[in-house]
């Protein structure tokens, strides 16, 4: 089910956070609110990580990760790393790149078994990729956009893109990630997407600013509390109509 | 943006007309009006104040009647001007802030109109505008009449005028000014009706019970009671269905009359059943509770349904609990019937079900979907809907290959317990800003006590991070068995050694080695030391004399090559002095094998001469002028330049025997003890 909440009022949770099916990473904010979101949904189950990557709160744009390694930039202290490897289990592979694009959580959109990346890539963090994720890697855009970790969140059930996005897109995208995807918003009407929200197979987090509506479809094609994707087309498409023309 | 009806004159024949006018020019992003901002506008009486206490604050009041007479005329001029100007910016803000008939979305202008009158409203408004023109035609007058004053008391009398007609004009518009403001003030109380937005429309005869499926539906809260028009103004409120959102709009009772007899209470009504795009709730009564029969009812329903067309429109049988359905007398029945097939006529394929509910308890699904259906069907056959069609398909992907991807959830252990986060810890610990949780908590380590360790960070000017080593322990291993291997190599040679000692070549050898080592130790310190003092100079100059005739030789001996040749050469070029020595010997080695006189005589002459070139070195030294290899000077001449410029440099400090530059001495040139005498008639101060 997803949950609606901010950090510090700010609605883009998705830039804060990082969550994936074996860790989540969580902002050093003021105060313990946001990170006590994320334990009272995910505790017991799996490590929550108040972290911060270069000196900086916005996580969740700076690494990209999924259950088999997380990737750092390369403005990340020694003594972040130190504590990233020490929080994390020892499976998951922390991995520091020396890539000029170091936004990765922009340039990268994984879930466990592909990842689409940022065309101007160099070759070696392809491969590095390749390898520490452990994804079969596609260099994409997402509705024109180069920026596929913005504009795409993605699980092992589901995905949503630019709300741009053409049906041709979407039905390549789709076949490339062998996952659902739809075409959606977050936040009200915002099309970045994983800005906005973060996800994982069984639990998503949104801003507070996200519409019943956009809830809804989040919902159902993450297929989040017993939902279906084929629900947007049939139960949801009036409501849809009404709302977007 | 807005939307310009020609829907005037308010009638039941034009409402039709209206409606598909509005559809037409119906724009998706509508203005939402804001009447609440509207200023407040002051009566009559206060508007003088306001304006007089202005200009007396804000203009010149200090003037004298010995001034120029042009001081004078602008003194006035100024004062009548400002009142206008201000009375005119007032004027002005009241008639653009309040609306437009002309110009605002028909519901509200009807609305408006049925509330307080159209013909009412523009004609105050009109008012306020004539006195604003009036007001700027006296104030043109009077400043043309003071461009003419010719004295202090009349330039005043002009500018009393002035204001006082002014004053007049704004106590004449005192009752449009405070119906300005009675509009105001309940205009700020209407609800934020959206026409435009999903909505549920509820009208009937008084005391059906409306309002109380108002308060079930929404959070409103409006005023039940068991009699008629407790309702009087339209209420709003707001619910959920399906993720979006609809406004319910309550209504006053309606009663059975014509158009021209109803209130003000029911136009109010009549105009949102007109005006807005809604769902219609029709609610009767069957228990006849309400104080009217559902003959009444019927008639009433009849008599409005013009209203209802291109709606779609729900009879709802309301107080079941009073007057089950079974229970209707025939001739009810028959009336219901009536009513649910005219019902069906103003939205062509209605099913008989979603036509007619009973209601006690509640239930409203059929009613929200209808209406969504109607706004889908209608914005289907929009252009709009060809950009949005990626929003409403979900891609569903087709297979590449035959790899799994299951998707990773990992099994909670029964039920989730109660868990204290870390917000519950700061609020028991003073709260945001006091308290500062451990990141070094949750870490997750071989062993538990390695949580608190503090690593450094730097360690010998070093970064500890770039020595970390992942495979150490492995690598210690390796070490340690290294070692012990190294260590038992070691004690098989130690014995080997223990045994062995230097044969006498080696001890030889070994001794000629460190001698030449300390050598060349000695000569390095020696170099090292005169550093500061000796000038660089090419090799050629030979300044240590290192480089020798028997050097040469004895290192190309050692090469292994003649040294014969290389000698003759370097003899040829050496000074003549060394030449007549070496000449001499050379003789006497060549001529040994002759007579023995001869030899004998010649040894005495070569004795004598090695006797007298002794001597000569003891008794006689070098020229001074004589240029000696390394100096620096290319002849003699110029060294005994150089030794002359010497001299000169230091003969003054010769004369002065042990002084020099540094001993600076300052002589009393006029010793008094030389310049003066016995003291005269003259003055005593001699400087």
């Amino acid at each position: 089910m997803a949950t609606r909440l901010q950090f510090e009022n700010n609605c883009e949770v998705g830039v804060f956070s990082k969550l994936t099916n074996a860790y989540c990473l969580v902002a050093i904010g003021g105060s313990e609110n946001f990170y006590s979101a994320f334990e009272s949904e995910l505790a017991d189950v799996i490590p929550i990580v108040k972290t911060s990557i270069g000196g900086t709160r916005i996580i969740g744009r700076l690494c990209a990760g999924n259950k088999n390694g997380l990737l750092v930039p390369h403005t990340t202290t020694d003594q972040e790393l130190q504590h990233l490897r020490n929080s994390l289990p020892d499976q998951v592979v922390v991995q520091r790149i020396d890539e000029r694009l170091s936004a990765l959580g922009n340039c990268i959109a994984c879930n466990d078994y592909v990842a689409l990346a940022h065309t101007d890539l160099d070759k070696e963090t392809e491969e590095i990729i390749a390898d520490v994720l452990g994804v079969e890697v596609f260099r994409q855009t997402i509705a024109g956009n180069i920026l596929v970790g913005s504009y795409c969140a993605l699980s092992n059930k589901g995905g949503m893109v630019h709300p741009h996005t053409s049906v041709e897109d979407l039905e390549e995208l789709s076949t490339l990630l062998q996952v659902p995807l739809v075409a959606g918003t977050v936040n009200r009407g915002s099309e970045v997407i994983a800005a906005g929200m973060t996800v994982n197979d069984w639990t998503s987090f949104c801003g507070s600013d996200t519409t019943a509506t956009e809830l809804s479809v989040i919902d159902s094609i993450f297929k989040l509390r017993e939902a279906q994707p084929s629900s947007i087309v049939d139960e949801m498409r009036k409501s849809l109509i009404d709302t977007y023309v | 943006m807005t939307i310009v009806s020609t829907c005037c004159p308010f009638g039941l024949s034009n409402v039709t007309k209206c409606i598909n006018f509005v559809q037409i020019k119906e724009a998706k992003t509508m203005v939402k009006y804001n009447f609440k901002k509207i200023t407040v506008v002051p009566n009559g009486k206060q508007f003088v104040d306001i304006v007089l206490s202005r200009t007396q604050r804000q203009t010149p009041t200090v003037v004298h009647k010995g001034d120029r007479i042009c001081k004078l005329r602008s003194f006035y001029m100024r004062k009548v001007k400002f009142t206008e100007s201000n009375f005119n910016e007032k004027l002005s803000a009241i008639i653009d802030e309040f609306p437009r008939l002309k110009e605002i979305q028909p519901f509200y202008e009807d609305l408006l109109h049925v509330l307080y009158n159209k013909d009412h409203y523009k004609l105050a408004l009109g008012q306020v505008n004539t006195a604003k023109n009036k007001i700027s035609k006296i104030a043109m007058d009077y400043v043309k009449l003071l461009k003419h004053g010719d004295s202090l008391y009349r330039c005043k009398c002009l500018k009393v005028a002035a204001l006082g007609r002014m004053c007049t004009v704004m106590k004449g518009i005192g009752p449009s000014l405070a119906y300005l403001e009675q509009v105001r003030q309940h205009i700020a109380r209407l609800p934020s009706i959206d026409p435009n937005t999903r909505t549920l429309l509820i009208c009937g005869c008084p005391n059906v019970g409306k309002s109380s499926f108002m308060n079930k539906v929404t959070r409103a809260d409006v005023a039940v009671q068991p009699y008629a028009f407790t309702t009087k103004s339209l209420f709003l409120g707001h619910t959920d269905y399906k993720c979006l959102r609809y406004q319910v709009i309550d209504t006053p009772g309606l009663l059975d009359r014509e158009i021209e007899d109803r209130n003000i209470i029911e136009l109010c009504s009549i105009t949102a059943l007109a005006h807005i795009r809604a769902a219609v709730l029709f609610f009767l009564d069957i228990s006849g509770s309400c104080g009217y029969t559902i003959a009444q009812q019927a008639s009433l329903f009849h008599n409005i349904k013009s209203v209802f067309k291109n709606k779609p429109l729900v009879i709802v049988c309301n107080k079941t609990d009073l007057m089950p359905m079974e229970n209707l007398s025939e001739e009810d029945r028959k009336l219901i019937e009536e009513m649910k097939d005219e019902a069906m006529k103003t939205e062509m394929g209605a099913s008989e079900e979603a036509v007619i509910l009973e209601m006690s308890t509640l239930t409203e699904e059929g009613v929200m979907s209808r209406l969504l259906d109607q706004r889908v069907a209608a914005k289907m056959k929009s252009k709009k809907i060809g950009d949005h069609l990626n929003r409403f398909h979900v891609a569903m992907p087709k297979s590449r290959d035959d790899q799994e991807r299951l998707p990773c959830i990992p099994q909670v252990a029964g039920e989730k317990e109660k868990r204290k986060t870390e917000k519950d810890l700061e609020d028991e610990n003073g709260g945001a800003g006091v308290y500062s949780a451990s990141l070094k908590k949750n870490y997750i380590l071989a062993k538990e006590e390695w949580k608190d360790d503090i690593i450094p960070e730097i360690c010998d000017c070093h970064n500890v991070a770039d020595f970390v080593d992942s495979d150490i322990l492995n690598r210690l291993e390796e070490l340690t068995s290294e070692e012990s291997l190294r260590k038992a190599e070691e004690e098989e040679v130690g014995f080997e050694i223990e045994g062995e000692e230097l044969t006498e070549k080696e001890k030889n050898d070994l001794a000629a080695i460190r001698k030449k080592k300390a050598l060349l130790i000695e000569e390095s310190r020696l170099k090292k030391s005169n550093a500061q003092n000796r000038a660089a100079v090419p090799r050629k100059f030979d300044k240590d004399k290192k480089f020798t005739r028997k050097r040469m030789g004895r290192e190309l001996s050692s090469l292994g090559l003649d040294p014969s040749s290389a000698l003759n050469r370097a003899r040829s070029k050496s000074r003549g002095r060394k030449r007549e020595r070496y000449d001499d010997l050379s003789n006497d080695a060549m001529d040994v094998d002759v007579n023995d006189d001869e030899q004998h005589k010649k040894k005495k002459m070569c004795l004598r001469s090695k006797s007298r070139s002794l001597s000569r070195s003891r008794s006689v030294s070098r020229p001074p002028h004589e240029v000696v290899p390394g100096e620096g000077f290319k002849d003699s001449s110029q060294k005994i330049k150089a030794i002359k410029i010497g001299h000169k440099s230091h003969r003054k400090r010769d004369k002065a025997a042990r002084r020099g530059e540094a001993d600076r001495v300052i002589p009393s040139l006029k010793p008094k003890h030389l310049f003066s005498g016995k003291r005269g008639n003259g003055k005593n101060q001699r400087r």
